[in-house]
């Protein structure tokens, strides 16, 4: 056995990261920080961490539900379609003069929108057994196509009191948004200490075994369409509140950086491993890189290039890693 | 089966025992009549061949994505919206509208798409990147580019004989495009199902340790099908600025999805190993018709989009089912 | 420990998957304290039956009874609150959790609605604790099950169906790839659960267990229950006979005089690397060189190292020119053919036809475009030769039995007829009736001259069989057994590791 004889540092390094899979992205990350910091002096003051959060939020919490689905096995390309919705849901029907009640009422309903376009995605992937990545794109046409109804221009406007109390740290200490991740972080730490962990990733790593064991994979997999569904909805209350606005086609261009958000996390596509907590640092590390190509001053013809190959070589540091080491035996 | 009587239960069996690509042809075929009969002149000759003129050019576009699709584990090039985009910028900017231009613009076209397909090859098959995350990260690349190089600002024309060739009414009413779209139809058939390569691209879809302990060399097809893909997105959009006239700085992307779709309703599995380009050419027919059809109708573009994507739904329902768990 | 009793009846179970009949009828009876065997060949329906016990399989028809009460089970999960557990062929493990994870899968002890993990540690060292000494003392509870080698794999699904605490437990083929210690080890705590009154059902194609295990045999031909003995009143003969009818005698064959002054085909001098050390041998054109030893002592590596799909270090010569080949695509244009280990993941593209199987490695041979008629008629021809039963040449490779899916792996490398041949445990998981076609068919490749290099995990098909035998342990050669010396006793003395 070659991993007999391995420095011990090295082999614990190994387990760590093969435990906590966001480990690497989580080092990304505090580079990054650094490179923003040395650039921004303000970075970590409240202003600019709580301005950071609030524009991150919506992707991380997208981000959040797409990486339950595709630790599951599955994907959901349908997440941007479900947050223009709701976005659109939010902002025509909450008016500027809405009551408290109302203001609840709605978030209510676009919450129930987000669960049962889930459900109209895990039907069809789960009982009707369909592929994930085209059942969810055809399905994004039909949330895409509500939002267009109901808002076919950008428009609304949200109490100035929500956007106010959204966009404000509370007691000038705390950012609102800081809040939430703190929620979502709570929320992975219950569900991973449940047995619906161990169902999320047998149902992903080997569906076969997992329910020839008894696990109820359909149902497993119906329920993290049913929870990323119920994230975009949150996601665009999320992001309705910031902007205290409404767009038809908010969420069109954000449904695939949330899986490159989920990669750069540490899960893997193929399902059964991941976390939650890598892909929420996936988000901050695509809205670092974008800050540092801003703050560098990089022309802005240079920047989307930049940005992409930034990302692309991140993604696929590990995958040198493992090359180097493939060939090294 | 030895039962005798007519069920609608029966007839679906039935159906399902026909080849996807045949089922899909038909589709396209009921569809096309069902425009006729609710949109009044809809289904005339010259809308067909309007269809079968758009429908080619999402078939062009699909070709490498279909290959790629074929090469199994997740196999999927969603840098093709991307490269057909810089496909056409390419046309347009080096010919600068002079028809003596074509093939140096062609050549550096399939160059530079096999080049970025090339990348894409090499990352997924050494760094085991998965296809879809590669890809994707590829078609920010390209995009990159197109803006880095360009800088916003689209100096070009196209040049004349393209359209001549592909657009307009080349023999008789049928433009270039369907004659080069059948052409190449009968082209990929022969490459998937008599040649090595082909042969092999289906065997590294379905098991790879298998096709590897088969002297398949497993790395090299799946490096070749990238490239190839690349090129031939890069070519689309050489082939799509005879149509659109003009480029801009998305020009491909819509057509992406649609791309892998035509693939899915043609009948080749997403899981890869099997299918046909055939396939392909009748998903895109289906989609064409479908666009065109809710166009004709006169629905506002919200109802199409939800039409769009219930047809969508009903079409992958018949028979884009997975396998069940339960025995 | 006492279980509560348990009796278990089955009668006239089918099972069609559309239009093909898996198992026309299914009869079983088995009670607490007993081993009942359910044997017959492959595609008999005796691992469909089975499935059927455990809630696998929905039957489409039969009368399924539990302590007289007639059950249907909707899924596995179903059986299991019955008490009925089962260890599968096909693992039911998730690669992606720990030992313990997949052992409590579904039945994880909780506190306060949450997982206790440190409970679960517990009771997980006290089930691995069982086969203390049959495998690694380093296995620990939390290692990944993706990283275990085969047999740990197999002995983790074993515990894994324990640790429901079953009335009843189906073994289907749990010893194909345990070691015999690990066998004897599993066959007293079977002794021990059966006394402890627990049921148990045995599938398996090994006559030797089943003689050594089992109470009453229950045998099943082409989808049917033909039969149930008492072991204590059977012998081989008749459940063989049962099983199949005609099945070939074979016996092992003087060594030929011929060999003697046969040219060396290939030559392995020190070979390591992937757990190899040091393997030398020699080769015969003509030969049948066997090697044995305990599952995972480095066999299937050094095949795979031989045939250019693992890198090594040494020297191997092929008819006295060097080979180094760096991907089987160089071992197969020098004659070099490899049977794998593992059929369904390593031999075949189970969608594709038995055609494009047949040719995979031979496309190239047919020109561009290729030429199909050639292609057809060599690949029906070799069908032929090796009596393959199918519907035609385009039929996907799964609508197979496994002894007709084996051949087709043999097939496709014989349409190449290549001068040395690696053979990985070639009749794993086939049946009787395939097995002895197989014999034969080994006979006359010796017999045309091609070297075969044979590894086995069926002790008697490498005393039946082969003309000498190289026992590995631990990645190297042990012993060269040949002539007087190829016994069973020095076979069995030479895999535990003692020095030959």
């Amino acid at each position: 056995m070659t991993t007999r004889t391995a420095p011990s540092s090295t082999r614990q390094f190994g387990k760590a990261f093969s435990r906590y899979p966001w480990l690497y992205s989580l080092i990304m990350l505090v580079v990054l920080l650094v490179i923003n910091r040395s650039l921004q002096d303000n970075l970590f003051e409240l202003f600019a961490v709580n301005g950071n959060l609030r524009v991150w939020l919506p992707a991380m919490l997208l981000a959040a539900g797409q990486t339950m689905v595709v630790i599951a096995g599955g994907i959901d390309m349908s997440v941007g379609g479900i947050l223009s919705m709701c976005n659109a849901i939010l902002a025509t029907q909450i008016p500027s003069d809405a009551t408290a009640e109302r203001f609840i009422t709605v978030i209510a309903i676009s919450l129930l929108a987000g669960l049962a376009a889930g459900a109209l995605n895990g039907f069809g992937v789960t009982y009707l057994r369909l592929q994930p990545i085209v059942t969810t794109y055809a399905t994004s046409f039909i949330f895409s196509g509500i939002a267009l109804q109901i808002l076919p221009e950008p428009g609304g406007r949200l109490p100035r009191d929500v956007t106010t109390f959204f966009r404000n740290p509370i007691g000038d200490a705390v950012p609102v948004p800081a809040l939430v991740i703190v929620g979502i972080l709570i929320f992975w730490y219950v569900l991973t200490r449940t047995r619906f962990r161990q169902y999320l990733f047998g149902s992903g790593s080997k569906a076969e075994a997992a329910y020839a064991t008894g696990v109820p994979v359909s149902r497993v997999r119906f329920t993290t369409y049913l929870l990323s569904g119920l994230f975009a909805a949150l996601a665009a209350v999320a992001l309705t509140m910031g902007n205290g606005t409404g767009n038809p086609r908010a969420g069109d261009l954000m449904t695939l950086p949330s899986v490159v958000a989920v990669v750069l996390g540490g899960t893997a596509l193929s399902g059964g491993r991941g976390s939650v907590i890598g892909s929420l640092i996936g988000v901050a590390i695509l809205g670092s890189i974008s800050n540092v190509l801003s703050f560098a001053q990089i022309d802005r013809w240079v920047r989307p290039l930049t940005d992409a190959l930034i990302i692309v070589v991140a993604l696929a540091v590990p995958g040198v890693f493992a090359l180097v080491r493939r060939m090294r035996r | 089966m030895t039962a005798k009587t007519y069920t609608p239960a029966a007839a679906t069996v039935r159906l399902r025992r026909l080849p996807p690509p045949l089922i899909a042809l038909i589709l396209a075929g009921v569809l096309f009549l069902v425009g006729g009969l609710a949109a009044p002149g809809f289904a005339n000759p010259n809308q067909a061949i309007n269809i079968a003129r758009l429908a080619a050019f999402l078939g062009i576009i699909s070709i490498g994505q279909t290959l790629v699709i074929i090469s199994g584990n997740e196999g999927i090039d969603l840098s093709a919206g991307a490269l057909v985009t810089l496909g056409a910028i390419l046309t347009f900017r080096i010919s600068g509208g002079q028809n003596e231009m074509i093939p140096v613009a062609l050549a550096a076209v399939l160059l530079t798409g096999a080049a970025v397909g090339l990348i894409n090859g090499l990352a997924i098959a050494f760094l085991k990147m998965p296809p879809l995350v590669m890809t994707l990260g590829m078609a920010g690349v390209v995009t990159g580019l197109i803006y880095l190089v360009t800088r916003g600002e689209l100096i070009g024309d196209d040049p004349p004989l393209l359209g001549q060739l592909f657009s307009e009414q080349l023999i008789g009413p049928v433009p270039g495009v369907i004659i080069l779209w059948l052409l190449i139809g009968v082209v990929m058939w022969v490459v998937l199902e008599r040649t090595t390569y082909g042969k092999h691209l289906f065997a590294i879809g379905v098991n790879r340790t298998t096709a590897r302990l088969s002297g398949v060399r497993v790395t090299r097809t799946l490096v070749i099908t990238y490239t190839l893909a690349g090129a031939l997105a890069a070519f689309a959009g050489f082939v799509l600025l005879a149509f659109t006239k003009t480029v801009f700085l998305n020009l491909g992307d819509p057509y992406l999805f649609p791309s892998i779709i035509a693939v899915v309703v043609g009948g080749t599995l997403l899981s890869g190993g099997k299918g046909s380009y055939w396939g392909t050419m009748a998903g895109a027919l289906v989609l064409q018709v479908l666009t065109s059809l809710l166009r004709a109708l006169g629905i506002e573009p919200a109802g199409q989009m939800v039409i769009y994507g219930v047809i969508l739904l009903l079409i992958i329902t018949f028979y884009g089912r997975q396998r069940s768990l339960r025995q | 420990m006492k279980i509560a009793p348990i009796e278990l009846t089955v009668q006239r179970a089918v099972k069609r998957y559309g239009g093909v009949v898996a198992l026309s009828n299914g009869n079983l009876d088995v009670r607490s304290g007993e081993v009942l065997a359910l044997l017959g060949a492959n595609g008999s329906g005796k691992s469909t039956l089975a499935k059927i016990i455990t809630g696998v399989v929905a039957p489409n028809e039969g009368d399924l009874r539990v302590d007289g009460q007639a059950v249907r089970f909707s899924s596995p999960h179903a059986a299991r609150k019955a008490g009925i557990s089962a260890v599968y062929q096909e693992l039911s493990l998730v690669p992606d959790l720990t030992v313990a994870e997949n052992i409590w899968l579904t039945h994880e002890p909780l506190r306060a609605g949450t997982l206790d993990r440190r409970e679960m540690q517990r009771r997980t060292a006290d089930l691995l604790a069982l086969f203390s000494g049959a495998m690694r003392d380093s296995l620990s509870p939390e290692t990944s099950i993706h990283t275990l080698p085969p047999d740990e794999k197999q002995i983790v699904e074993i515990l894994k169906a324990l640790s429901f605490g079953p009335r009843l437990m189906i073994l289907d083929e749990a010893t194909a790839s345990l070691d015999s210690r690990q066998v004897d080890r599993l066959f007293n705590l079977v002794g021990q659960w059966k006394r402890d009154g627990m049921a148990i059902v045995f599938v398996s194609h090994r006559m030797e267990e089943i003689f050594r295990l089992a109470d009453k045999a229950t045998v099943l031909r082409n989808g049917e229950s033909v039969g149930t003995r008492a072991i204590a009143e059977t012998t081989e003969r008749e459940l063989v006979g049962l099983m199949i009818e005609g099945m070939h005698e074979f016996e092992r064959r003087p060594p030929s005089a011929a060999l003697a002054s046969a040219p060396v085909r290939l030559k392995v001098e020190h070979v390591t690397g992937h757990g190899l050390h040091e393997v030398s041998l020699e080769l015969c054109d003509g030969e049948l060189l066997g090697i044995g030893g305990l599952q995972g002592q480095g066999q299937s590596e050094l095949l795979l190292a031989l045939f250019g799909a693992l890198r090594v270090s040494g020297h191997v010569t092929i008819s006295g020119e060097e080979a180094r080949f760096k991907h089987p695509k160089d071992a197969m244009q020098k004659g070099v053919a490899l049977v794998p280990g593992d059929r369904a993941s390593e031999g075949l593209l189970m969608i594709r036809s038995i055609l494009e199987n047949l040719q995979l490695p031979s496309w190239r041979e047919y020109g561009v475009p290729i030429r199909m008629k050639k292609a057809e008629r060599d690949g029906a021809q070799v069908a032929e030769e090796l009596r393959m039963v199918m519907a035609s040449l385009d039929a996907p490779v799964n609508s197979l039995s496994g002894g007709n899916a084996q051949k087709v792996v043999l097939g496709k490398w014989l349409l190449r007829s290549p001068h040395l041949l690696l053979l990985n445990d070639p009749t794993k998981g086939v049946d009787v009736g395939a097995k002895s076609e197989f014999y034969e068919l080994l006979n006359q490749l010796r017999d045309r001259g091609t070297a075969i290099l044979f590894y086995s995990s069926d002790d008697d098909e490498l005393l039946g069989l082969c003309d000498r035998v190289l026992v590995m342990h631990d990645g190297a050669v042990r012993a060269e057994l040949a002539g007087d010396g190829l016994n069973r006793t020095a076979l069995v003395a030479a895999s535990m590791g003692a020095a030959g």
